[in-house]
């Protein structure tokens, strides 16, 4: 009924198609791609198996903020949102196009950094998320000054980074410890 | 280096730097001034510059791009060769606070 209102755009469309491809040749998950386009579930699914050979896995995403408050996914989480804020906050990007070039930056600044790239576009989605809805925020580090991700609501006075005060089982993981 | 070597040289750093920087925001603006830690003003003023002003400006027998990591903290960090528990962290640290700066302005 609502394409009878409004005439589909062809154009408008490419674009929903370009970015939903994007999406998930990023890896993102099927939620992701249907709350950033206007396409139908059908058809982003269709596009999904296209991309990626396979279904989308199914059940919940995760939900919780702790994770980005842990050590690693917080540093990462604040890397790519350094540059996520540049260009939704500084440039005014749109949320979707500015989601993609901010974790392309990311990946590309891991990959330059050797290191694992801890953050998924879907955990960087739901990041975008609960910033844009006040949950998560950034708070200076009164060392080094760099911008983390922090809980709105806690009490972030002389707030110190897991970069400047490194807990003492950071980052030994075991992964690390198999690889030794 | 001979004072005429360095004229040339410092004129040849700044027409490769600001013609860089004027390729980077032509094909894309918004991330050109993520790289370049420049706000969308100065980006536009860049990107009309044309040719002549461009070599003008390269002329000049100052540097015209500046050292971006001026304060103690990043410093340390991008020179640190200390073996970190993680490798490549302090290069996170130093990434996380050039994203975290304020951005060059035009006045």
């Amino acid at each position: 009924m609502s394409a009878a209102k409004t005439p589909k755009s062809v154009l408008g469309e490419a674009t929903q198609i370009r970015l939903a491809s994007e999406l998930a040749r990023m890896g993102a998950r099927l939620q992701v791609l249907e709350s950033e386009t206007t396409l139908s579930r059908e058809r982003l699914l269709r596009l999904y198996k296209e991309i990626n050979g396979e279904s989308p896995p199914k059940g919940m995403l995760p939900f919780s903020t702790d994770w980005f408050l842990t050590w690693q996914p917080n540093i990462h989480s604040s890397l790519f949102l350094g540059s996520y804020k540049h260009l939704a906050g500084h440039c005014k990007l749109p949320r979707a196009e500015a989601l993609v070039r901010a974790y392309r930056l990311y990946l590309e600044q891991t990959k330059a950094f050797h290191l694992e790239d801890k953050l998924s576009i879907t955990r960087a989605w739901i990041l975008v998320r609960y910033v844009d809805s006040g949950m998560l925020g950034t708070t200076p580090c009164c060392e080094c000054g760099g911008h983390f991700v922090t809980h709105r609501d806690d009490l972030n006075d002389g707030f110190v980074c897991g970069l400047c005060n490194v807990p003492s089982r950071a980052g030994k993981t075991r992964a690390k410890a198999e690889m030794a | 280096m001979k004072f005429e070597n360095l004229l040339s040289e410092v004129r040849e750093a700044n027409l490769s730097y600001l013609m860089l920087a004027r390729q980077m925001i032509v094909e894309d603006k918004a991330e050109a001034t993520f790289r370049l830690g420049i706000d969308t003003d100065l980006a536009d003023m860049i990107a009309s510059l044309s040719s002549g002003q461009l070599l003008k400006i390269a002329s000049s027998n100052m540097l015209m791009c500046r050292f971006r990591f001026d304060d103690r903290v990043v410093w340390d960090l991008i020179t640190s060769h200390s073996q970190e528990r993680e490798t490549g962290m302090s290069s996170v640290h130093a990434a996380i606070l050039l994203g975290s700066r304020s951005l060059e302005t035009v006045q």
